[in-house]
């Protein structure tokens, strides 16, 4: 009988520390996130960014970039290309982003003209207030 | 039995009248490449292996398929133009078909895709040369064509370099990469290795890429003192992907541990369970 | 008195606690020779708990779409604390979660357990195996990897050999006519809501005809043992237990030593309808009917064999209606049921390195 108690405090013992190393991960994972998902902000004032003009700007981690397009508005995309992650460049003139690595081609929405790139280039919500562009 | 003989019996008188289905089903099972059917080649490859070509245009596809540019799906027609599944419109300009380019050409031809190289080797004294005189190297010089294999820095050596200048200055150049290109090497395998342990690294990759292919293109300026003074940049780009990938290899590490030491509870707690079934046994 | 003992009496005085112990636990009688055999099925009802919970854990991260399932999925990996564990959990305790189902089922036919009155018992469990199945099927796509896409698509192509009818069937699973995200969400769907509820019940039905018929005697046992067995609790419940403890040291062996074990290279890519992966195979359950479908040059009759094969098992009680149970006094029976092991075994390994 002895032998039987110990054993079952043994079990209770590592049953606990079981059910702990558990619950703790649980918590953790469930825990809103912290840090660095806090939110981050850009402001830039319109007039950096003519009709037809960009800006580069680097959002949580992405190099983003700002586009006034002519007639259609401000529009945010990342400027990693979706083949092999180049960095996209803006061609006012022609009206379109290129990808120096293989000439993939992207409309100023974002969208694959042609080359390599599987997918479009995500896009970033933005936000017009007063002289400023807000993005985030 | 009766009952399994009638059903057989139908289901082969059957079989005849059912040809229209079984198209459906080899379409949609057998007949795809996990069934072990043949990706279908493009006419280019078909007539240039045949008897009919020319013995110097024949060897153009087996050196392809041994290429990088095979390896990553880029075909014939991505660089000459034409058309890859019409045998008769094939080479038509209407088609877009290019041909072969001229020497002097050769840079705007690989530059339709390489558009970041073309840029700093126009600017180059390489590009120059070539522009001005054709006497200048253009890119097959250095990375021959259809069997072009990944690029490396040992394509900067004697034999090659020495067959227009002193392999001197080359030397300076090869020696200003080095220590870029060694940690590139250095992240690629320590990439690999993640990717090997089931971990999802394309966000790594990317950055990788996209700092090789900045400093790669860069080096076709062949401006050595402008590679030396941007290399601290590029290391630091280098260090932080380094960095992050240090931090992936502690976390499996720690990931492991902790999924042992649970294992190792359970272990016990088996044990003990056992061994109080015992004292219930007696 | 205690406050434990109190909260007993509390509890007592209302539900008729002690009662309910004594009746249904220690007065429970288990045959003696019930073996760790016999706990199988205590270890699958665990099993499928612990896929349940981790199901819900990972449900607060994942995003059912095309476009967000492959991320989302690496988000839960990489970024989500601990994520890892309970994917990793999920993804290696469904494969585990088969495997046990698999051996209840051969213990269980080999013990002759399901004969006469333990029909419906057999029944309710082969509609599980199912369940459990379909579960594995629509649970593979979910990660939107390319191994779930093109896995997907070889397995939802089978019943295209069935005529007119099969290409329907395909379809609807589908939803389109290949494999998209419409297929994402109707399994999506199909994993965490339509099948659950069928498959509780079918183990709430499963249980109570076990607890009604009674654990069935081992044909095999030579003398009488201890005369009416022993109690469910705390004997054979401790045998459950220290099972159920070896099936999760198993699982985290896994976890820790192979975690890439049931998650090969492509399981890390993301899905891409253009580009089909050469060496593409349905999870290591199905390699069996599918090498089948491909061997069998008639499809028709591939797919009809299969069918066949599936009723016989569904209904093997009302087939075998023999008293017999042990399987020793049976070679007829005995040599079925080996060849049967021996040909699923070899159509798994063939489909598996063909």
């Amino acid at each position: 009988m002895k032998r039987r108690r110990f054993l079952k405090s043994m079990l209770a013992l590592l049953g606990s520390t079981t059910l702990l190393s558990f619950l703790y991960p649980l918590l953790r994972f469930i825990a809103p996130p912290t840090g660095e998902a806090r939110v981050e902000r850009i402001v830039i004032p319109k007039d950096e960014v003519p009709t037809g003009g960009a800006k580069e700007v680097v959002y949580r981690e992405t190099p983003v970039i700002i586009i006034n397009r002519p007639g259609k508005g401000y529009i945010a995309l990342s400027r990693v290309c979706t083949h092999l992650g180049c960095l996209v460049e803006y061609d006012g003139r022609k009206g379109r982003l290129i990808c120096p690595c293989h000439a993939g081609v992207f409309s100023l929405d974002g969208v694959v003209l042609s080359g390599p790139p599987p997918k479009p280039l995500p896009r970033f919500s933005l936000r017009i207030e007063g002289e400023n562009i807000l993005i985030g | 039995m009766r009952y399994i003989l009638l059903l057989a019996a139908i289901h082969i008188l059957s079989s005849p009248a059912l040809a229209d289905f079984r198209e459906v089903f080899e379409r949609e099972f057998l007949l795809k490449p996990w069934a072990g059917a043949e990706v279908e080649e493009s006419v280019c490859v078909e007539c240039h292996t045949s008897e009919i070509m020319k013995p110097e245009y024949r060897h153009v596809a087996e050196e392809w398929k041994l290429s990088w540019h095979y390896q990553n799906r880029v075909s014939c027609h991505d660089c000459h133009g034409g058309d890859p599944e019409d045998a008769a419109m094939s080479m038509s300009p209407q088609r877009g078909f290019l041909g072969t380019p001229g020497y002097t050409a050769v840079p705007e031809f690989c530059g339709k895709c390489h558009v970041g190289i073309l840029r700093n080797y126009l600017e180059s004294g390489h590009g120059k040369a070539l522009k001005a005189g054709k006497r200048g190297p253009n890119c097959v010089t250095c990375h021959g064509s259809h069997g072009i294999s990944k690029a490396s820095i040992e394509i900067i050596n004697d034999r090659l370099c020495s067959r227009c200048h002193s392999y001197e200055r080359a030397k300076s150049m090869k020696q200003a990469l080095f220590l870029v290109e060694k940690k590139i090497e250095n992240i690629e395998k320590d990439l690999e290795d993640l990717r090997a342990s089931g971990v999802y690294t394309e966000d790594e990759r990317k950055a990788l890429f996209r700092t090789h292919a900045e400093f790669r293109a860069l080096f076709h300026t062949i401006d050595v003192s402008l590679v030396k003074n941007r290399t601290d940049e590029f290391t630091k780009k280098l260090d932080v992907i380094q960095e992050r990938i240090e931090e992936t290899s502690s976390e499996l590490a720690f990931r492991r541990n902790f999924s042992a030491f649970i294992m190792l509870l359970f272990a016990g707690m088996a044990v003990v369970v056992f061994l109080l079934s015992k004292t219930y046994m007696d | 008195m205690t406050l434990w003992q109190r909260i007993i009496r509390w509890l007592d005085e209302r539900i008729g606690l002690t009662e309910l112990v004594d009746t249904h636990l220690k007065g429970y009688r288990v045959p003696s020779e019930a073996g760790v055999f016999y706990t199988l099925g205590m270890v699958a009802v665990v099993a499928y708990a612990i896929q349940a919970v981790t199901g819900f854990v990972l449900l607060i991260y994942y995003i059912p779409h095309a476009d967000y399932a492959f991320h989302g999925l690496q988000e839960i990996m990489r970024k989500a604390p601990f994520g890892w564990l309970f994917r990793m959990m999920h993804v290696v305790g469904s494969n585990m979660m088969v495997a046990v189902l698999f051996l209840h089922l051969f213990s269980v036919f080999f013990t002759g357990s399901y004969k006469k009155p333990r029909e419906l018992t057999w029944l309710t469990g082969g509609l599980m195996l199912l369940f459990a199945l379909l579960f594995c099927l629509s649970g593979y796509l979910l990660p939107w990897s390319q191994l779930s896409y093109w896995a997907t698509t070889i397995v939802t192509a089978m019943p295209t050999a069935f005529p007119y009818l099969g290409e329907y069937v395909t379809r609807l699973l589908r939803g389109t006519e290949h494999v998209s995200g419409v297929t994402l969400n109707r399994f999506f769907a199909l994993h965490v809501a339509i099948l659950p509820p069928f498959l509780v019940s079918l183990m709430g039905l499963h249980v109570f005809l076990i607890r009604r018929t009674g654990i069935s005697p081992s044909p095999f046992r030579r003398s009488e043992g201890q005369a009416g067995g022993y109690p469910l609790y705390p004997h054979f419940l401790l045998k459950g237990l220290f099972m159920v403890m070896v099936y999760l040291a198993v699982m985290f062996f896994i976890i820790s030593f192979m975690p890439t074990l049931f998650l090969p290279a492509e399981a890390n890519v993301p899905a891409d309808p253009y580009k089909t992966p050469a060496h593409i195979k349905p999870g290591w359950y199905f390699l069996a009917p599918y090498q089948m479908l491909k061997l069998i040059p008639n499809k028709f009759l591939g797919i009809f064999i299969e069918l066949l094969l599936l009723g016989v098992f569904l209904l093997w009680p009302f087939l075998d209606t023999k008293e017999e149970r042990n399987i020793m006094r049976r070679p007829l029976l005995l040599g079925v049921f080996l060849l049967t092991l021996t040909l699923w075994i070899l159509l798994t390994l063939w489909g598996k390195y063909s």
